[in-house]
């Protein structure tokens, strides 16, 4: 219990000295939340020119698609704000040897490179998230029962761990492999497929984003389960399964990763 | 004009050998690339399948997997960035440099944004395009692009180039004024994604948008190109649309010129 104590107090520390370089410079910071929100509202009015020429896709409509483009911004962003710093381990940490650093303090390893960042640009797909999801709700389009209410944040914090997860996963490569951006940068983009209903992709798409990198369950399968009546709540428990099976084996393959680091340089 | 030829090439081709030089990235940045096209692809086949009408927005459903993709193969080429380098120069000092030498910074800028061009078009592009060639001929039914077509493209393309070489020139100027434009170059993507047609045939955009942009250089930069190589121009439409990018070439490089003037006047680098 003490040691929990004791990791809130220095994430508290380690978080504060973070935000007093981002008071710094509050312009960069507004920009980038700008920035992101921004690139949001563009795929939102991709899907508003759509449907001047359709009625609804695949049975889907308009509002219901915004409510699951919505929803997907949420976990993202959650992973986004909180562990933007695995980022670094898959493009320089482990390649020029900053990584040494976090092996030399008696601290967890991913608690001191988790708690070196928190990325306010995340709020801005925070924000279009919530908005979208109130949205949904003065539509009267999402189902609004105690079970539901409780299930929503249980999905949310599910997908976020489905995100940190698959991040971590590939970062971790790098220690085989010294730099594993590009691979996480792929691994990473296949959650836009997810931001629309999966039916639309062929057979091997669908199963490759439902079950290998499967983003599916963050966004378009949960956001499903909130619009329509009589879908079984078992799609969220499918949902944390997966997130606590992913953040195992990524955690697993991350601390075997630091056991065989090898420090860059003479 | 051959001692500029003779000047400005280097540094062309030192951008391709240094662009081949990270190659196992580059090949997964093609596929990062290709992921946005499909989910577009599929998207559309959707959105033709739920209307039940065979042509949105003037473009046939096999006339928009060839647009998706001619998009793809577009922006590939010609959105070249090259103001993030005028802003690490104008940060870092080195632009400083650059004013010593007996050079044209942006000339040299273009320079090397042609010699990615030549290395994207060499490396994914005339694959993709040759195999949506393949595909539009075996699966869609469709005649195989003429030489017209395809020269008439291919010149879009070069003053597409130099429409976004030039207007990203302007932008990269406003590292001047703030040192963070991390923010903003999101922001621009998002912005030329739509205005360019990237996302969405411009045909599409209700009649009062399209006349605003019109006035615009955004679409002359993808959307002008792919219309021509589907064949969507002839005669006089045509004639017009190659002017107006020739147009827009003109005075984007006007401006550049004037900005790079004004701004460089007022320019403090420390240190020496």
């Amino acid at each position: 219990m003490s040691k929990w104590k004791r990791y809130l107090r220095l994430y508290r520390v380690l978080i504060t000295q973070f935000l007093k370089t981002i008071m710094q410079s509050k312009i960069d910071f507004l920009m980038g939340l700008f920035g992101f929100f921004f690139n949001q509202i563009m795929g939102i009015a991709f899907l508003y020119l759509v449907f001047e020429q359709i009625p609804s896709l695949k049975g889907w409509t308009l509002d219901q698609l915004i409510f699951i483009y919505g929803f997907a911004q949420i976990p993202r962003g959650i992973d986004h704000l909180f562990t933007d710093n695995i980022w670094l381990v898959a493009w320089r940490l482990v390649l020029n040897g900053d990584f040494d650093r976090y092996m030399l303090r008696p601290m967890n390893i991913l608690f001191q490179v988790i708690a070196e960042k928190l990325q306010p640009d995340a709020l801005g797909e925070l924000l279009i998230g919530t908005i979208l999801v109130c949205r949904a709700l003065t539509k009267g389009i999402v189902i609004t029962d105690a079970l539901h209410f409780v299930l929503f944040f249980v999905s949310i914090l599910a997908g976020a761990l489905i995100y940190t997860s698959i991040k971590l996963f590939f970062a971790s490569l790098a220690f085989w492999l010294k730099t594993s951006g590009p691979f996480l940068q792929m691994a990473y983009e296949m959650a836009d497929f997810a931001k629309y209903p999966t039916e639309i992709y062929a057979k091997g798409i669908r199963f490759l984003i439902t079950w290998v990198i499967p983003f599916a369950f963050v966004a378009y399968l949960p956001a499903s389960y909130f619009l329509k009546s009589g879908t079984s709540p078992g799609i969220i428990g499918i949902e944390c399964g997966i997130a606590a099976v992913l953040w195992c084996v990524a955690y697993a393959l991350f601390q075997y990763g630091t056991r065989i680091y090898e420090s860059a340089g003479n | 004009m051959g001692k500029r030829l003779k000047i400005y090439l280097p540094f062309a081709a030192n951008e391709m050998k240094r662009q081949m030089a990270y190659k196992g990235a580059f090949y997964l940045f093609i596929l990062i690339d290709l992921f946005s096209s499909f989910i577009r692809y599929y998207l559309w086949m959707a959105i033709y399948g739920s209307s039940g009408q065979e042509v949105l927005g003037g473009l046939s459903r096999s006339e928009m997997v060839v647009y998706v993709f001619m998009v793809y193969v577009t922006s590939s080429v010609v959105m070249i960035s090259i103001s993030t380098k005028v802003s690490d120069d104008v940060v870092m000092g080195t632009v400083a440099m650059n004013l010593i030498k007996p050079i044209d910074y942006r000339l040299s800028l273009i320079s090397q944004a042609f010699g990615a061009l030549m290395y994207r078009f060499l490396v994914p592009c005339i694959f993709i395009w040759s195999g949506l060639e393949i595909y539009k001929v075996t699966v869609l039914g469709l005649t195989l692009a003429g030489g017209k077509e395809i020269l008439l493209y291919l010149l879009s393309c070069i003053m597409s180039f130099m429409i976004y070489v030039l207007f990203d020139f302007c932008f990269g100027m406003i590292a001047f004024f703030t040192t963070y434009i991390f923010g903003l170059r999101l922001v621009k993507e998002a912005l030329l994604g739509f205005l360019t047609g990237q996302l969405i045939p411009i045909s599409f955009f209700p009649k009062a948008v399209r006349q605003v942009f019109d006035f615009l250089p955004f679409s002359s930069m993808v959307y002008t190109p792919v219309m021509i190589y589907l064949g969507k121009y002839t005669g006089s439409t045509l004639m017009f649309m190659l002017l107006r990018q020739a147009a827009w070439v003109m005075i984007l490089y006007l401006l550049g010129s004037l900005i790079w003037k004004k701004v460089t006047k007022r320019l403090v680098v420390l240190g020496g």
